[in-house]
């Protein structure tokens, strides 16, 4: 059994930018996230109040986006992808690690200094009903931003071209978010986050609460603006099929960790991870002649990030584990040692001490 | 795989429409189906599109002093439409259970989930407490909750969502029923959990040889475990036929549309086609087929003769204007156009 350990030794300290590259990786990356961690502290007591564990929402985690590329963040939910997003754009103060933007370091800037990165950085939400503010009208929303960087010139008509853009009737300036349907309340979303032409738009699960014929038209939006602005996106959705279609490269994260990063195809076509490969495989195809009983189906639920497993986290639920192991137990090295993130193949990292190779097929586990 | 056997379900012509200050809300307008026992029957369509209200009505859920209810809804040679609300009470959570989209909701947070599942069951069997219980620590471990003997005592938030959707579908099972509706029973799941409550519910389907009605938006979760699929749309269906039918052979422009918007996780493809326009209010449908406003291909009936749904001579009921021949054509080209752009 020692095959896949000595063929496959992850090598360590991979500097973030050279993680897993995709074609579009030239020149500096625009942004830089090296060892970024953040830990929520659960706190005791009434008035001495004292830190008795802690929520490890984000472990370690680095990677690097290029200017013009997409990268994808999965991952099921509470595994860390919208606080990773929040971190990067210093809505909530990191634990320790780096941030770079256009290299240059934003991990102890506070709010006032980070104002003219903001210009840079916006962010989309997921639910179109709860983050537009429903007493102000749409030319307030969208113009908002110019009025917080104190922007001269003719708010109404630059908010009006931006509608335009967006595919919005530039005549609804004046309406206000209820009277529009959900897709066109994303819409209004995009549109406010492209009003001061960042180079960054980090969208966390900006399609998730829209029907499907509806997420076609929003997903294509996002692509043409991304051409005809030269935008750069952090994409976070837990629908695996979005994020192949939108993104260059994917990140996929487990537990607060990330656990592979490849480009989108090598990713889906040659999954080196067992966590990614089971999480494929229990995406309905949407095909006939696939049936649920040929599924890796995972036993058990995600582990709670307080009391994280020790070593690698996706141990007690690998079922590569056990085949390598045989029976019901698992590898040392899995259960106490943390596999770092190296690369497995060119271009294609992964955190796992044994990854599966080409075409290997994960058994079935077997239910509790 | 599974014997499809009698019917168990019968939808007649069912409408529910709303009154409302604005107008009539015709959130199901004329539906027909068949249900069988052994058998998965997917009804798929979007937000707005009428599914649930579809299968609330028929659990007698909807108050029939707020809507207009008519039609027939025939199980086990009763109209469920025509009982009273005491005469349904021994059919409704027993012969026919619902398990619903949100676990976090269908909880109640206060009452330990082996005493919620316990009074499901002395509902309608006069067992006593004991009985009752460890039927329910029976039921929890037949639905793969590990130490059900001590999850018993557990409160609803001490569960995590896929065990909440377990324990929901552990009191619906918890009298045999003979048809199971399940509304969106993994919507808010993640997909590997998604992956286990539908093997879970396929498992009990082939167990106790009952019928399922599973609503969902998600096509793909339909052409995984359904035999049977209804494509609905503002109220009525569009597209009924085995799955094989549907998927293979789609005949209903919104079919096209819906399976065309979906990213698929196969390959990257090219651009998405997605449909143009939002779906209709239910208020104002289109006059015609509701579909036509929205519909690439309409020509001269489509806004003005609603087209019934009929087998057409494409081997399953559809409804749309399109000869056969041509849809079959369209449907076609619309393939090879798509593999086509992948190619190049």
């Amino acid at each position: 059994m020692s095959r896949a350990a000595s063929t496959n030794e992850p090598t360590t300290d991979t500097p973030p930018e050279d993680i897993a590259k995709s074609s579009k990786a030239v020149g500096e990356p625009l942004v830089t996230v090296e060892n970024l961690t953040k830990r929520f502290p659960i706190k005791k007591g009434i008035i001495f109040q004292r830190e008795v564990a802690a929520v490890h929402a984000v472990e370690d985690v680095s990677f690097a986006i290029y200017p013009g590329e997409t990268l994808g963040l999965v991952g099921e939910s509470g595994c860390g992808k919208s606080t990773t997003a929040r971190v990067l754009l210093k809505l909530i103060e990191p634990t320790s690690g780096k941030i770079t933007f256009e290299g240059e370091d934003i991990t102890g800037l506070n709010k006032r200094q980070m104002r003219p990165m903001r210009r840079q950085a916006q962010m989309m939400f997921q639910d179109p009903y709860a983050s537009l503010n429903p007493r102000q009208t749409i030319g307030q929303i969208i113009g908002a931003p110019f009025r917080i960087h104190k922007l001269s010139g003719d708010t109404k008509q630059k908010v009006q071209e931006l509608m335009e853009r967006v595919g919005l009737n530039p005549e609804h300036y004046n309406r206000y978010a209820h009277e529009f349907s959900g897709g066109q309340r994303q819409r209004i979303g995009v549109a406010r986050a492209l009003a001061l032409r960042p180079k960054l738009i980090v969208c966390d699960e900006p399609v998730s609460a829209l029907d499907v014929s509806i997420q076609a038209q929003v997903l294509n939006l996002f692509e043409d603006l991304q051409e005809e602005f030269g935008l750069t996106y952090l994409f976070i959705s837990h629908d695996l099929g979005v994020v192949r279609h939108i993104s260059d490269r994917i990140a996929v994260m487990y537990l607060g960790h990330i656990v592979e990063v490849a480009t989108a195809d090598e990713l889906y076509n040659n999954p080196k991870h067992p966590y990614t490969a089971a999480l494929l495989s229990a995406v309905p195809k949407g095909k006939v002649g696939t049936q649920v009983t040929t599924r890796t189906v995972l036993t058990g639920d995600v582990p709670s990030p307080v009391n994280p497993p020790s070593g690698c986290p996706f141990h007690p639920r690998c079922p590569k584990a056990r085949q390598v192991a045989g029976g019901d137990g698992v590898p040392e090295n899995c259960r106490v040692e943390l596999p770092p993130l190296g690369e497995v193949v060119e271009n294609h990292h992964a955190a796992c001490w044994y990854p599966l190779e080409e075409s290997e097929e994960l058994a079935k586990a077997a239910h509790a | 795989m599974t014997q499809i056997g009698e019917p168990i379900l019968e939808v007649k012509d069912l409408k529910v429409h709303f009154p409302t200050p604005d107008g009539m809300v015709k959130a199901v307008d004329g539906l027909t189906f068949t249900v069988h026992r052994g058998e998965t029957f997917g009804i798929v369509g979007e937000s707005g599109s009428g599914k649930s209200v579809t299968c609330l009505t028929a659990l007698g859920l909807i108050k029939r002093e707020s809507a207009q209810i008519s039609g027939e809804v025939l199980f086990e040679g009763h109209d469920l439409l025509k009982l009273s609300n005491e005469d349904l009470r021994p059919i409704r959570g027993k012969a026919l259970s619902m398990i619903f989209q949100d676990p976090f909701a269908c909880l109640h947070p206060f009452y330990r989930v082996g005493d919620q599942i316990v009074e499901a069951i002395q509902c309608h069997d006069s067992c006593d407490k004991k009985e009752a219980r460890n039927r329910t620590v029976e039921l929890l471990s037949a639905v793969g909750i590990p130490q059900p003997d001590d999850r018993f005592r557990d409160y609803p938030h001490q569960f995590s969502g896929g065990m909440r959707q377990r324990a929901m579908i552990a009191m619906a099972l918890a009298h045999n029923p003979s048809l199971l509706i399940a509304d969106e029973p993994t919507t808010a799941l993640d997909v590997t959990v998604q992956a286990q409550i539908l093997e879970l519910i396929d498992h009990i389907k082939q167990e106790f040889n009952i019928g399922v009605i599973l609503i969902t938006h998600d096509l793909g979760v339909v052409a995984d475990v359904a035999q049977s699929v209804m494509v609905m749309y503002a109220g009525r269906a569009v597209e009924y036929g085995s799955r094989d039918e549907v998927f293979s052979g789609p005949l209903h422009p919104y079919t096209w549309g819906l399976l065309e918007s979906i990213p698929n996780i196969d390959r990257k493809g090219a651009r998405l086609v997605p449909i143009e326009g939002a779906p209709p209010s239910l208020i104002r449908v289109p006059t015609g087929c509701s579909f036509n406003p929205r519909c690439p291909h309409r020509f001269d009936p489509c806004d003005k003769d609603r087209p019934e749904l009929l087998d057409r001579g494409g081997g399953h009921p559809e409804a749309c204007h399109l000869r056969v021949e041509d849809k079959k054509r369209l449907w076609n080209e619309r393939e090879a156009g798509r593999v086509e752009e992948v190619a190049s």
